[in-house]
């Protein structure tokens, strides 16, 4: 909101580029994209390789991996694009694929890296600053926002049932093998000392021991001290007697003084003008 | 001795300690805080928002100060309760006998030592101070002078009133004008200070100081008391004084008024001149030599006012009885006895200090329920009395606190009906006094003052007496309930009449009741009355309607008729000016919408009088059991109308035995529910189609239940849609679709939403959690627990498919069913699934369950979501006005633009704990009042500093209530701003952790406070528009940006508020049998996926407000905060660009752009954007 005539747009911080981008060509005001060769300090990793990686900031949430793919098509081919939330820091672990289960999908402003074939295709990303404002979405290849692309994520949405049983049978034997397996050395091991002599106790077998979890803990503790409790005697002794009677007052004067407190408040915010 | 020791007590508490200062918080709340100070709380985290809701909410825009406190640790907000920290040597010293002493006190005179020290608060702030006290006396003192100074006059005839000087008016209806008698002015024989004043028990902020001025003999003649002839003679009296007292300057205003609006008492108001103004109003009564009228004569059964005379005819009729005019007499005995009362009230008050508090006491209450002003009210003089009967009967003696003394006056109230066993003060038992018989054959409710012949309740209808009753008896219930903070609700909640009663209606002019009075033939109560048809018919009227609502309502009340003081020069107010009169009803709520209305057997005596009383709508009909009674059957078919057949009831009555037509009865009942009706069918508010919605759902549970072929058994069905708890604004209707309109995909029964039709109905997914049993063979391991509930949903929906016929749609975290025209959608759960989720081994190896988002978020929904809802569900059933009532609730919320930023099980407890906690209400029978309560609780509701603890199903006992305010009180500032306790959630309130933020709520708070007052106005006066629909219609001028959108891709457009004129085919018909079902689109909501992206892409720049049900505009409002320039940082570049700002690189955001962008995502929803740059640049 600042005032308009003391900025003065497309400007870039060091070291990036600013192109500008817009959805078509019936818009009239760009967002600019802030790009720059990609480069970390522990080693890149062999997804996003040094000097062939352009790492791109600011992506609208309307342009997808093939929009930009196009877009930088003209400074050289382009190997892959990858879209993610925020910069990665190190290497990205790849997790097993699924179609259904654990999707991930990204929001809002976005960055992501390009890579090209060739470390050319990098620097001419940057000289596209020279040239008119991009457009995500051209005739061509138009892309899909509102109505449009709501009915297609519903359509979408629609599961095939073939597909998915067929993919949860697939990971369910895997699991039920791997679980083979471990009971499988779990036997094995039974009993058996290891190199000190430790022998592992579980809950299977023949002598389950008691499960090492934290509210087996409290059970115990709280049943120490429950018969703890049971051999006390509390009206016993003449002091006993004396103490109840100090804390019934102490017990008296707390809430006296919390009373106080309260009533000090209530009046501090006028609550006692009936009307 | 009493009083000495008092005042030790009242120093104790306060001078005692000495450390008094230091304790207490701060006095005063911090100046930027608002009223409550919602915002005092808020973690950095909202600062932000903080701001620009705040802004909105104040009307102004203030950029630079918010958000200063970021990051930096806060001292303890002032206004919020610390918890209290006494040292060891403080907490043990040795106690004081005085300390002691006073502890004793405390649990002996008043109930706890918190309701003692409120008590001393409050009559500190309603008694008069000694200062004030002084000025007062000095003012009487001129007054006593300036009254023995006032020329008498020449002797006239009392119709001759050429006399009296031009400026003034006779303070008095001269109703018929003609009357024999002379009068002429002498200066008073004596002038007292009577009441409360002297007695030292009349309370701020409305210091009335009762002046008696006794006429001399000489002006008055034998027979005076008949025709009204002293009565105009005191008011020619008043106005004498009034005249001359307008001239002088030691006055700020002198007028007339009626003394508890009883036309035949005027009394002259004096205030002083100055600031004074307002301090204190002197009230001048004229009261008759004392021995001049001889008491015989006005015994109730005496007649004193000729019925040729006030028919103006000019014989009476020979022989014709006289009928008896208690009233009447009533009135001038009254003045008569002024001192003696005063003599009495003292001697009581004397060595009695617990009165005067108890007093004052007594007053507050009787103010906060409308029972003190008006013609027929409980005043503070009768509560006096009645202090002073139970003094001579020794339930109270003067030893007790002031406390003690409103316990045993609300408990006699209670427990003894004046209208059917009346008091009497009299000791003496004179014979020649009349009995309590004669007055209760006179009066509706006895309490005869110590001469014996004056009845102190002789205005009061027998309705009122029972509404005093009704509330003494609820405040005792208060008093004894341990939980419940009763001073707060007795003392310092206003119960208005909208509030406390179940239905209100008007009688637009009570000048209708003139002609009822003529149909009940009431000439003799009109004589008694002195000409005033409201007094006189309104206990009959009263009567009439509690006799037709006998078996619905426990309570049929109506406003007191109050005419308000005016100026000396006008003519007096006439009885119609006591502008509309208000009724009341409070329904049993199991009998208030029954149709029926049986009446005796027909050949029985009392079938002829039931027929007289209902008149032709009474008809015989045969019953189950074989009689034949008469009966009475009222039309309605949906609940909505039912709830309303007290107004019919009403109207016939009222048209059938008093003359008055229904144009002139308003009645509000059921105003406000046109906001819940949906399109379709105007009559109903689709309670039917709730129950519908859950016959289905039993059966699909029962399906379930019995489904063959399943691996694991199916060990409970929950379900938990708000429809499935009768609190969803709009419920699902059974719908079927029409191919046409849709896409359909190949090979599947499935209908997709086509791009160039109007978005096709919303069809609301109704969720239901399907429990499996346990058992060793679930995996236990998270990723492979999703698996197996995937392969379950798939296979449920092939089963169901197989053995009933019902097309599913599975997916993986559900199965869609589509049955009856409802989709339901089928979740599967695994009770140990959260506890594997929440699975964390330490280093040491041992097992440790952590609560994380993921397991929260299962829980919530699969445990306690579906507890909820059955709790709620029983609510309904206990409540029958508790879902519609939630549901008026939640649109108001909606229509306000705010449902998505409180969640719907929030606005269902805050309604459930109106229910279960209604002090000093009962709980609401009728959605409208409940609305209202519901807007005084968010709008009154002290938030900051103490929980909202709702007791479902009873489930909290004593001590859980108590920890949970200590615990809240410990941990504040940890809490979510708005908190919410229930018995399975007592420490975290699940349902307002995330939303509301700090802003939202006290932006809901002001909303709500103005949509009270607007609707309180509107439903109050019956002459406006009563357009009640007003406080569902949003203010839009705060936002920034609006979004407005297309209305043939909202598919709950018909739902808006004020429903669209224009409609489109949505492609679906009413639900009917088909052979070949496709599946409907379910849960496609164009606006919802519009606003999902917005928020996704913009949720760092700007809040989104939307009306769900309907609403045509998304309204924006840009966080102020993230409109600073700010250092270019990679992380935060979203939808920014960088601008040289003074040679600084900064970023800012790219509003141009992102205004394009709103178009961009909601390509073909919105129709455009409106960008309100007249309160911001680009």
């Amino acid at each position: 909101m600042a005032a308009a005539a003391e900025r003065v747009a497309g400007g870039a911080p060091a070291g990036y580029t600013a192109l500008a981008v817009k959805f078509g060509p019936r818009q009239r005001s760009p967002h600019c994209l802030l790009v720059k060769e990609h480069r970390v300090r522990e080693g890149p990793g062999a997804a996003h390789p040094p000097r062939r990686t352009l790492f791109v900031l600011n992506v609208p949430p309307y342009c997808g991996r093939e929009s930009l793919s196009r877009l930088f098509f003209s400074c050289g081919p382009v190997q892959s694009v990858d879209i993610c939330d925020k910069p990665e820091i190190g290497e990205k672990t790849e997790t097993l694929k699924s179609k259904f289960f654990n999707l991930k999908t990204t929001k809002g402003f976005r960055v992501a890296y390009v890579v090209f074939r060739s470390p050319a295709g990098v620097q001419a990303a940057k000289a596209l600053s020279q040239r008119g404002p991009l457009l995500i979405s051209t005739e061509s290849h138009p892309v899909k926002t509102g109505i449009s692309k709501w009915i297609t994520s519903y359509a979408a949405s629609v599961v095939d049932r073939e597909e998915l049983k067929a993919e949860v049978d697939a990971f369910m034997q895997d699991y039920d093998k791997q679980i083979a397996e471990e009971e499988a050395k779990a036997v094995e091991e039974e009993g058996v000392p290891d190199e000190e002599g430790w022998v592992k106790v579980t809950r299977k077998g023949r002598k389950p021991g008691l499960p090492r979890t934290e509210a087996a803990n409290l059970r115990v503790l709280e049943r120490e001290r429950r018969k703890r409790a049971r051999k006390e005697l509390l009206n016993f002794y003449a002091w006993q007697h004396r103490e109840t009677k100090r804390e019934h007052i102490a017990q008296l004067r707390k809430k006296f003084e919390e009373d106080k407190q309260r009533i000090a408040l209530m009046r501090a915010q006028r609550k006692f003008r009936p009307y | 001795m009493a009083v000495r020791r008092r005042r030790r007590r009242q120093r104790g508490p306060d001078g005692g300690g000495g450390t008094d200062g230091a304790a207490g918080p701060g006095p005063l709340p911090a100046p930027g805080c608002s009223q409550r100070g919602v915002c005092a709380t808020q973690g950095p985290e909202g600062a932000e928002a903080a701001a620009a809701v705040a802004a909105a909410a104040g009307g102004q825009r203030s950029a630079g100060s918010p958000g200063r406190g970021r990051g930096r640790k806060r001292p303890p907000a002032a206004g919020l309760l610390q918890p209290v920290k006494l040292s060891r040597a403080e907490l043990y010293k040795p106690p004081t006998s005085e300390e002691l002493q006073q502890l004793k006190e405390t649990e002996d005179l008043f109930h706890s030592s918190l309701l003692r020290l409120q008590i001393e608060e409050l009559l500190k702030e309603v008694t008069l101070k000694e200062t004030k006290k002084k000025r007062i006396d000095a003012f009487l003192h001129e007054i006593n002078s300036l009254l023995s100074s006032i020329p008498e006059t020449s002797e006239t005839d009392l119709t001759d009133q050429a006399w009296l000087p031009k400026g003034v008016k006779v303070p008095f209806l001269q109703v018929p004008f003609s009357v024999k008698g002379r009068f002429r002015f002498l200066p008073p024989a004596e002038l007292k200070v009577v009441g409360s004043y002297l007695l030292g028990t009349c309370i701020k902020p409305e210091i009335n100081v009762d002046v008696a001025v006794t006429m001399p003999r000489e002006i008055f003649q034998d027979k005076d008391n008949l025709n009204q002839r002293y009565h105009r003679k005191r008011a020619l009296y008043l106005a004498y004084i009034a005249h001359h007292f307008s001239k002088e300057k030691l006055f700020g205003s002198v007028t007339f008024a009626y003394m508890n609006s009883n036309h035949l008492k005027p009394i002259l108001l004096l205030r002083p001149q100055g600031k004074d103004e307002k301090l204190v109003t002197v009230r001048l009564h004229a009261c008759p030599a004392l021995g001049f009228f001889k008491p015989s004569r006005f015994y109730p059964s005496k007649n004193n006012v000729r019925t040729a005379w006030f028919m103006e005819q000019s014989t009476s009729k020979e022989g014709a009885l006289e009928p008896p005019t208690p009233h009447y007499n009533n009135s001038i005995l009254c003045d008569t006895v002024l001192l003696s009362h005063l003599h009495f009230l003292s001697n009581v008050a004397t060595d009695f200090p617990g009165m005067k508090d108890g007093l004052a006491l007594l007053k507050v209450w009787l103010h906060q329920r409308q029972l003190s002003k008006g013609l027929g009210c409980f005043n503070g003089f009768l509560a006096s009395m009645l202090v002073a009967y139970l003094l001579t009967k020794r339930k109270i003696v003067k030893m007790m606190s002031g406390y003690q003394v409103l316990r045993n006056v609300l408990q006699f109230l209670a427990t003894t009906d004046l209208s059917m066993t009346g008091i009497s003060l009299a000791k003496d038992t004179d014979s020649s006094l009349p009995s309590l018989a004669d007055f209760h054959q006179a009066f509706e409710v006895v309490f005869v003052d110590p001469s014996g012949l004056v009845n102190l309740c002789a205005d009061m209808t027998a309705s009122k007496y029972h509404q005093v009753q009704f509330e003494a008896k609820r405040s005792m219930e208060i008093l004894d309930d341990s939980t419940m903070d009763g001073f707060q609700v007795l003392f310092m909640t206003a119960k208005p009449m909208l509030r406390a009663f179940d239905h209100i209606f008007h009688l637009k002019h009570v000048s209708k009741l003139q002609s009822a009075c003529k149909k009940m033939q009431l000439l003799n109560e009109l004589m008694d009355r002195g000409g005033n048809y409201v007094a006189a018919a309104l206990p009959f009227i009263v009567s009439l309607l509690s006799r037709g609502l006998a078996g619905r309502a426990l309570l049929v009340a109506h406003s007191l008729p109050q005419t308000p003081e005016w100026p000396i020069e006008a003519e007096p107010p006439k009885h119609k000016d006591i502008g509309p009169l208000a009724f009341g009803l409070l329904f049993f709520p199991e009998f208030a919408a029954s149709t029926l209305e049986k009446g005796p057997q027909a050949n029985r005596p009392e079938a002829q009088d039931f027929r007289t009383f209902w008149g032709e709508k009474s008809e015989l009909r045969r019953f189950q059991d074989g009689t034949i009674c008469e009966a009475v059957v009222w039309e309605a078919n949906t609940v909505c109308q039912k709830r309303l057949i007290p107004e019919q009831i009403v109207r016939h009555l009222l048209w059938l035995h008093a003359d008055i037509p229904e144009s002139s009865v308003c009645y509000t009942g059921a105003l406000l529910e046109s906001v819940i009706k949906t399109g379709q069918e105007a009559s109903g508010t689709s309670e039917e189609a709730m129950v519908s919605v859950v016959c289905s759902y039993d059966d699909l549970s029962r399906k379930l239940w019995n489904l063959e072929g399943l691996p694991l058994t199916v060990t409970a069905v929950q379900g938990v849609h708000p429809a499935l708890r009768y609190t969803d604004v709009f419920p699902p209707i059974p719908m079927k679709p029409v191919y046409s309109f849709h896409t359909r995909i190949r090979n599947k029964d499935l209908l997709l939403p086509s791009e160039d039709k109007p978005c096709p109905a919303y069809i609301s997914p109704l969720k239901v959690v399907c429990h499996m049993e346990g058992s060793g063979r679930w995996p236990q391991d998270k990723e492979a627990i999703k698996r197996i509930k995937a392969a379950f949903h798939l296979q449920l929906a092939e089963l169901l498919q197989q053995q009933h016929h019902l097309i599913c749609r599975p997916a993986v975290t559900h199965t869609d069913v589509y049955k009856d025209g409802y989709v339901f959608r089928l979740q599967v759960a695994y009770h140990r699934e959260p506890l594997i989720l929440k699975e964390v081994v330490t280093p040491e190896g041992m097992l440790k369950y952590q609560d994380t988002e993921e397991s929260q978020q299962l829980e919530l929904e699969t445990v306690h979501l579906p507890y909820l809802t059955s709790s709620l569900h029983g609510l309904q059933q206990q409540h029958p006005a508790f879902g519609s009532t939630c549901r008026l609730a939640k649109r108001w919320v909606s229509a306000q633009l705010l449902s998505d930023h409180i969640s719907e099980e929030c606005v269902d407890l805050l309604m459930a704990y109106l229910f279960l906690h209604p002090a000093p209400f009962t709980p609401p029978s009728s959605p409208q009042v409940g609305f209202l309560r519901f807007l005084n609780l968010l709008a009154t509701f002290d938030w900051k500093n103490s929980p909202l603890i709702v007791n479902l199903n009873a489930g909290l006992t004593d001590a859980d209530c108590t920890e949970i305010k200590n615990k809240f009180v410990a941990a504040r500032s940890r809490l979510p701003i708005m908190f919410i306790a229930t018995p399975k959630d007592k420490w975290t309130s699940m349902w307002t952790k995330e939303r509301p933020s700090a802003q939202i709520l006290q932006r809901l708070l002001v909303l709500a406070s103005e949509s009270l007052r607007v609707l309180e106005e509107q439903l109050m006066d019956p002459l406006s528009s009563q357009d009640v629909k007003m406080v569902f219609r949003p203010p839009l001028d705060f936002y920034d940006v609006l979004i407005h959108l297309n209305p043939n891709q909202i598919p709950r457009h018909l739902e808006s508020v004020d429903r669209p004129v224009k409609s489109f085919s949505r492609g679906v018909v009413k639900n009917s049998a088909g052979v070949k079902i496709l599946f409907p689109v379910v849960d496609y909501d164009p606006v919802q996926c519009y606003l999902q992206e917005l928020r996704d892409a913009f949720s760092d720049l700007a809040l989104f407000f939307y009306d769900k049900y309907g609403g045509e505009v998304i309204a924006v409002l840009w966080k102020p905060l993230s409109f600073q320039p700010q250092p270019f940082k990679v992380s935060s570049m979203k939808g920014r660009m960088v601008t040289t700002l003074n040679n600084e690189l900064v970023c800012v955001p790219n509003v141009e752009a992102i205004l394009e962008d709103f178009e961009v995502l909601g390509e073909g929803l919105v129709k455009r954007v409106e960008a309100r740059t007249e309160k911001w640049t680009i």
